[in-house]
């Protein structure tokens, strides 16, 4: 017994002591996920990387509020909802705006979050084995996006911070960098490369992916912000010359489900209902009244429906009831709008989608893409760009381009009264006038054309202090040069000691 | 085995022949009462022979001339509760000897053994800061959880439950907040280390907590132990005693404190007084007869019922014990549709296979159910919202249910728009159909128990082997109804079941080698190593649009939509540790100990996963001095002080690399693409966060061991902090990377003080305990401060910053209410709608204008003294005993009063506003007018609604009768009544003071309970419990 003892207690020591040989025990692997020492290694991956920063684009998130900012914030819209209901939103619209203001906190957190997946795509794109075509594309996207991720940063902000490649946490303590610069030398300088690299179409299970009209769509709307007129010609001209776009016979098409992503589109972000997570538009539910399960933000203001044309006989602007409900007009369906839904009586129909398409319960899961840029806005920057160059006769061609389509309406919509005849007086060509009118009869027309599509605000103020206070005469706090761009947030300024 | 065989044959040999020559002993046993005591274990040490005392306390006990050698034998008696005696006879065959036996009851602490780390110590060589909590001192709480019963009983241990939900979770902090993650102490239970005590054991089944508070005692533990262990050790069987036990208790639990608000009335009345102020449209008079006036915090709460039933059978004999036994309980939540339930298990056995291999096993099981409401938090944490939020902002004129018998939703009276409604009404839930309609279920099954075995190797040298495991299963289902006006609520209805598996197992083995040389110097040596890996998989499966809600269509695969979701996490870690002590005392006056700890983690990338802990303390026992023995009224008098590092390893798994997340998903041409995006930076260089504690104490017993004093004063220092560095948002949203880049203190000052008396039939205890804590985060991460406690987009309550404590309250200071135009005007510009009646805020920096930058440190959740004093009396049969607990000196931010005092929305408000809002000038300094346009000013977060949370709490109240069943053939039988949470003394106007983080940390970046406390959104408040119980022996 005493002998078996010793045998089994040195069995037992043997392997207590030899426990710490085992090296391999601490390690531990990721399981179902991966590292990104993994990862940006094979073609699968450089897709995966470019999906996640179109995924920043979505409005299936509740927080990208650019809306807010290219709307609520101009003379278009006001906040709308519940009173008390994000406050942020009234407070903006108000022009009462701190530093710590929410909408500034998700709208620069989440589009410098596209930023930051751009870069780090394109920081690594170059080591990935594949296709060299694809490859090339794929950086004209990245590029395309980033351009965008900062035109909203920098429109809504003014001077920010700049980063083009990954940065190592210290240098992420970075100076704002001056509204020009990040014009010529971020956004335009990527949507050159973008429009060399891209394709001319994306077509079937591309469609939505940035091209090269796209690109030049996107750097002649850029230059408009820099009085770059030249610039802004030229590269409207190459998306005019192209061939692949042109304007819907109907106004509508653009703001409807079964006719999204038509040949006016020329970047839209995309939506897709039923997936899971979300794909789908939450403005559905956001600009929806409460009757419908919706939040009623973001309403038309009455200022908003007086700029719409309107003949001898008190005939509308087709566009108005396309963009706007009102009183004694159906609403959506066979459904009357109810004034009672909104403070101002009227609500934005954009992103809206009848209940018989996305019902109640579903109401955050809209189809709906959000357009960036259409046809439509091309003709009229290029417009712009001719009568600022003295060329307004030629202007107005491209101006009468996009009124034409809006009174042809009643020779394409069934649903109009008076279907098949224009009626008398409606949206006659601008043939008269110099320059100075035209320019009105431009900022008149961008106003009605690209209502509620995120612009208005952005436009003001590129007009100047005179025009912009003329439009926020009615808001007391307003001043051009406080609000030509919008607080950087707080939590920013906490972290980033350069600012 | 051997000598058992020798021993069978001689007694076998002798048994009938010998039978004259053997030695009878014969005796009762009794307590100091002259009680008789039954069951006491009688037995010849050295020997196998032995007896248990009858019901009468009668024992008899053979001895015969071969068992025993020498010419001496001795008689040892021992009880549980009982000191121990033994007492020396000469061996003389044939003689009868009557010896009555009086034992005294165990209150004498100087002899007790204290559980320190892999082991036990004498108390009296003790030399680190420990805690001991008596456990019988909590059988009389009902209380459901074992970090409970910590509550009030150790100074320097708070604990907080989360909110008084059935089954919620509770927080334990020793010795203050150490760090910015993780604040739980380690737990060993026999021996098993875990971080998780949810759902582990019936306290009951608990013999003896034991709380290492500082370095010296918790060292051993290593990277685990920095903020503190705490050691359980569960009921075991005795040798010689069977012993049965049955306890129960039932009763009845209802809500304290009601915070009163406004009735229909009064509502109508505030809101058209704001309606005139701000132009708005009031409310038509001709609306009143359709109004209700509901109580809508009444309708919430119900009486409920408690109750809990506890058999246990115990015993054994010199080579054996065992326990087992099983418990029942539940308890109804105060709130409709919560609830807790109970079903545990548990086992242990213990038996020498030789003389010098003892083996054993432990095995709890517990399976318990919790039926889960809101309970805190306004859902952005994912838990739909506190239904007290909703029941404090639902406006009274609002009936509770429909004529159709639907619970209302939004208000619906005839003639007026729905929109006209929901301003004056208010749109909020109606808390008792959320309540009822939570159907949210969480199902924890865990097997926690080990299996060891120890070897005598030579005298004084023990190895030991031990091999535990903790498994925790949790299944979990939560259907979100659809309901509400139009179906608006939980639209669509969706369904989450989720299963996730842990298990944890280590391997634990341990030398230890004690010698005394020449009398005066004694050593203890000790070391081991210790193998711990865990794993975790989680698996969940949602779905949605189910046309049919019913309860038993509720299930995954019923609902219409197409996409439905599945998702899997699995992790895993490991700790791999070597560890030494060695003890010296010398003639029992100087004592010095001194631990290491080589501790490697499978968290650090592999340059930094290995590191080292240390300890070292000293002990000089006074009163063993020769110029202290005169002092006859000094029976203790103990010096302590100890240095050393433990550390923290609780960070996310596999921090030191980037990590990809999916679903970072798009569509293309009408068809979804995947994605994926960095979710969290990594940094390869993190490593342990390190705490030094230095202690100072002393031990002091009077007046022949009736008072007993200890004190400690201990200063913590957190090095190497383990930080998420906020970075620019403007670098991207992924988490940030993980530094050790700070450093806190925590001191404080400790005091436990016991008074014990005898005094004929009349005995009592009063304890008490003191703690003081001083919480300052010295450094963070190059000075950026962290903030936490979103309770607004971008607006955050607690800002951790260096100077100020962990989650330190930081916001405007409201300095009263403008009283008219000139007092806004010469005060610093605080915004363009300001009016008389609005909040005014202090201008901090003195620019002349209110703005975030005003914005300054104005309290703190973490109390400046924690306390709890326990007082047991007795006489003849009865028992009464009181249990006091409280906290003083922190500060909670009452969120739920933004809305139901801020006056923004149509939210109810509470009578308080109601009476004291400013109606004028001079009208009052403190609660601002009525108006939606002024509470965009006024209900800015800012001292307006930071609120006292001290607190001093009747925490248990029992009267007791003890019937003694001797005579008639049983055991004893003691019946109790027993009240908790009887009365609370606070100025905190909310319902509860007790309460930790909200639920809606979860939602939030930063995940730390710590930097998030004292937030109330309207919190599930703890229930007063009356209860009746026995407590059965036999």
């Amino acid at each position: 017994m005493r002998q078996s003892k010793y045998l089994y207690l040195s069995i037992l020591l043997l392997v207590f002591f030899g426990l710490n040989g085992c090296k391999k025990f601490l390690d531990e692997d990721l399981e179902g996920k991966k590292s990104d020492l993994q990862f940006y290694q094979t073609a699968d991956d450089a897709e995966l990387a470019l999906t996640g920063v179109y995924n920043v684009l979505s409005f299936a998130n509740a927080d990208n509020r650019i809306w807010v900012f290219g709307d609520v914030a101009s003379d278009d819209a006001t906040k709308g909802g519940i009173p008390g209901d994000q406050a942020d939103i009234g407070l903006i619209d108000d022009f009462v705006v701190s530093t710590d203001n929410g909408n500034l906190e998700t709208v620069w957190a989440i589009y410098y979050e596209g930023v930051s997946r751009a870069n780090k795509l394109l920081d690594q794109i170059d080591g990935i084995d594949m296709d060299t075509e694809r490859r090339s594309q794929i950086k004209g996207e990245a590029k395309f996006l980033r351009a965008y991720f900062y035109y909203w940063l920098t429109n809504i902000f003014g001077d920010i911070p700049v980063h083009t490649t990954t940065p190592t946490p210290e240098e992420m303590q970075k100076a704002a960098t001056p509204v020009s610069e990040v014009y010529t030398d971020v956004i335009q300088a990527d949507l050159m490369d973008a429009a060399t690299l891209l394709p001319a179409e994306q077509t079937n299970l591309n469609i939505g992916r940035a091209t090269e009209g796209a690109a030049w769509a996107f750097l002649s709307k850029s230059y408009l912000f820099q009085k770059k007129w030249a610039e802004a010609e030229a590269a409207a001209e190459e998306v005019i010359t192209s061939g692949l776009y042109d304007l819907e016979n109907l106004y509508r098409n653009n703001f409807e489900a079964a006719t999204k992503d038509n040949i006016e589109t020329v970047f839209a972000v995309q939506h897709l209902s039923g997936q899971a997570p979300w794909l789908g538009n939450r403005l559905n539910q956001w600009f929806a009244p409460r009757a419908e399960n919706g939040y009623g933000f973001n309403v038309p203001t009455q200022s908003f429906v007086d700029e719409f044309e309107q003949t001898a006989d008190s005939v509308y602007d087709p566009r108005l009831d396309y963009t706007v409900g009102r009183e004694g007009h159906i609403w959506f369906d066979s459904v009357m709008f109810d004034p009672e839904w909104s403070p101002t009586g009227y609500m934005q129909k954009k992103y809206l989608q009848p209940l018989s398409e996305v019902p109640k319960e579903l109401k955050a899961d809209g189809e709906l893409n959000y357009i960036f840029i259409r046809y439509a806005e091309v003709l009229l920057i290029m417009a712009e760009a001719l009568n600022e160059q003295g060329r307004s006769p030629e202007a107005k061609t491209f101006l009468n381009l996009v009124r034409t389509r809006a009174r042809n309406s009643y020779l394409y919509d069934e649903n109009l009264p008076g279907y098949g005849t224009i009626p008398d007086g409606l949206l006659p060509d601008v043939t008269s006038g110099g320059q100075s009118e035209v320019r009105n009869a431009i900022r008149h027309e961008r106003r009605v054309e690209l209502g509620f599509e995120f612009h208005r605000y952005f436009d003001i103020i590129r007009y100047g202090p005179d025009y912009a206070y003329n439009a926020f005469q009615d808001k007391e706090n307003f001043n051009y040069e406080e609000y030509k761009h919008f607080p950087i947030p707080q939590s920013e300024l906490d972290t980033n000691h350069e600012l | 085995m051997k000598r058992f065989c020798i021993w069978v044959t001689i007694f076998c040999v002798f048994l009938s022949a010998h039978e004259l020559s053997a030695q009878t002993f014969t005796g009762t046993v009794t307590d100091q009462d002259n009680l008789t005591l039954p069951g006491v274990s009688v037995f010849v040490k050295g020997t196998t022979i032995g007896t248990v005392t009858d019901f009468e306390g009668l024992y008899s006990i053979q001895i015969l001339p071969g068992d025993v050698t020498g010419d001496s034998l001795t008689l040892v008696f021992s009880s549980i509760g009982f000191t121990t005696r033994e007492f020396n006879f000469p061996v003389d065959p044939g003689a009868t000897i009557t010896h009555n036996v009086m034992l005294l009851e165990e209150i004498a602490m100087l002899d007790e053994f204290v559980v320190v780390g892999y082991g036990v110590q004498k108390a009296s060589d003790v030399t680190g800061a420990i805690s001991t909590i008596k456990m019988d001192e909590i059988t009389n709480q009902p209380i459901t959880r074992i970090d409970q019963a910590l509550q009030g009983k150790a100074a320097g241990v708070q604990v907080s439950q989360t909110t008084g939900e059935p089954g919620s979770s509770v927080k334990v902090r020793i010795r203050g907040i150490g760090t910015i993650n993780n604040n739980d102490p380690l737990y060993i239970i026999d021996g098993v280390p875990t971080k998780d005590i949810d759902g582990i054991l019936n306290p009951d089944d608990i013999e003896s907590m034991t709380v290492l508070k500082d370095a010296a005692s918790a060292a051993i533990y290593g990277s685990r132990a920095g903020n503190g262990v705490v050691i359980i050790t569960t009921k075991k069987g005795q040798a010689g005693k069977k012993r049965f036990s049955y306890d129960f208790f039932g009763g009845i639990q209802t809500h304290g404190h009601i915070t009163p608000m406004c009735n229909t009335g009064e509502y109508l009345k505030i809101y058209n007084e704001a309606a005139l102020t701000d132009g708005r449209d009031p409310i038509p008079d001709d609306i009143r007869s359709q109004l209700s006036n509901t109580d809508w915090l009444n309708e919430i709460f119900r009486t409920a019922i408690m109750q809990s039933h506890q058999v246990s059978v115990s015993g054994g004999n010199e080579n054996s014990t065992y326990i087992f036994g099983g418990g029942y309980m539940k308890q109804e939540g105060i709130i409709l549709n919560s609830d807790f339930e109970r079903i545990n298990f548990k086992t242990s056995l213990t038996s020498k296979l030789a003389d010098w291999v003892k083996v054993g096993t432990n095995l709890n099981m517990t399976y318990s159910v919790r039926d889960i409401i809101g309970a805190s938090g306004d859902g952005y944490g994912g838990n739909g919202g506190s239904v007290i939020r909703y029941a404090f902002f639902r406006t009274p004129p609002v009936p509770v249910y429909e004529e159709n018998g639907d619970y209302s939703d939004l208000p619906n009276f005839d003639g007026y728009s729905q929109a006209k409604l929901n301003t004056w009404f208010g749109d909020g839930y109606n808390p008792v159909g959320l309540a009822n309609k939570f159907d949210w279920k969480a199902k924890t099954y865990r097997v926690f128990g080990n299996i060891f075995a120890e070897f005598n190797i030579v005298d004084g040298l023990v190895f030991k082997s031990d091999l535990g495991v903790d498994l925790t299963v949790i299944d979990e289902k939560r259907f979100n109804e659809n309901w509400g006006t139009d179906g608006r609520i939980n639209s669509p209805n969706s369904l989450v079941v989720s299963s996730s598996t842990g298990f944890v197992y280590n391997w634990t083995n341990t030398l230890n080698y004690t010698r005394t040389f020449n009398e005066q110097h004694h050593t203890t040596f000790l070391l081991g190593t210790e193998a711990i890996q865990g794993s975790f998989h989680w698996q969940s499966g949602t779905d949605r649009d189910f046309p049919d809600q019913s309860p038993s269509m509720r299930y995954l695969g019923n609902g219409l939509t197409t996409s439905k979701g599945a998702y899997e996490l699995a992790s895993g870690w490991s700790l791999l540790s070597a560890f030494f002590r060695a003890n010296y005392n010398y003639a029992n006056r100087y004592l010095i100990e001194g631990v290491i700890r080589y501790d490697g983690s499978s968290r650090f990338s592999k340059n930094n996963r290995w590191g080292g802990f240390y300890s070292g303390s000293v002990g000089w026992n006074l009163h063993n001095e020769k110029f202290l023995s005169d002092v006859k009224w000094l029976s203790q008098l103990k010096l302590r002080a100890s240095i050393g590092q433990t550390g923290n390893q609780e960070i996310p798994l596999n921090n030191y690399i980037s990590v990809l997340g999916d679903e970072y998903n798009y569509p293309f041409g009408g068809y979804l693409n995947y994605g994926y995006a960095v979710e969290t930076l990594g940094n390869e260089n993190t490593t342990w966060e390190t705490t030094t504690t230095y202690d100072i104490g002393l031990d002091m017993a009077f007046f022949n061991d009736r008072l007993f004093v200890t004190t400690d004063y201990y200063w913590r220092y957190t090095d190497d902090m383990l930080i998420p560095v906020p970075l620019p948002p403007s670098g991207g949203s992924a988490s940030p990377p993980f530094l050790n880049a700070g450093k806190v203190l925590n001191r404080g000052w400790e005091f436990e003080v016991v008074w014990r008396e005898v005094a004929g039939d009349f005995r009592y205890e009063i304890g008490g305990n003191f703690a003081t804590l001083y919480n300052e985060v010295l450094s963070l991460s190059n000075g950026r401060p962290i903030a936490a406690g979103r309770i607004d987009n971008g607006v955050f309550a607690t800002l951790t910053e260096e100077g100020h404590p962990v989650g330190s309250f930081f916001m405007y200071e409201m300095e009263g209410i403008f009283q008219n135009e000139m007092d806004i005007f010469t005060h610093a510009y605080q915004g363009p709608q300001i009016e008389p009646g609005d909040v005014k805020f202090k201008d901090q920096n003195g620019d002349n204008v209110i703005d975030e930058q005003d914005r300054v440190h104005v309290g703190s959740a973490i109390p400046k003294l924690t306390y709890g004093v326990t007082a047991n009396l007795s006489w003849k049969n009865f028992d009464l005993s009181f249990f006091f607990q409280g906290v003083y000196g922190n500060s909670i931010y009452m969120q739920v009063n933004q809305d139901i005092e801020g006056f923004y929305r149509g939210f109810n408000v509470t009578q308080r506003y109601y009476d004291n809002h400013w109606t004028g000038e001079g009208s009052t300094d403190e609660y601002p007018r009525a108006s939606w346009i002024g509470a965009a000013n006024n209900k800015k977060a800012s001292t307006r609604f930071l609120e006292p949370g001290s607190y001093f709490r009747l925490k248990n109240l029992t009267l007791g009768y003890t019937f003694d069943l001797k005579k008639a053939g049983a055991g004893r039988l003691r019946v109790y009544f027993s009240a908790q949470n009887v009365f609370t003394i606070t100025n905190y106007p909310g319902l509860d003071p007790e309460m930790y983080e909200s639920n809606n940390l979860r939602g939030e970046n930063v995940k730390n309970a710590d930097l998030a406390a004292g937030i109330d959104w309207g919190t599930y408040p703890i229930p007063r419990i009356y209860t009746i119980g026995i407590n059965l022996d036999l």
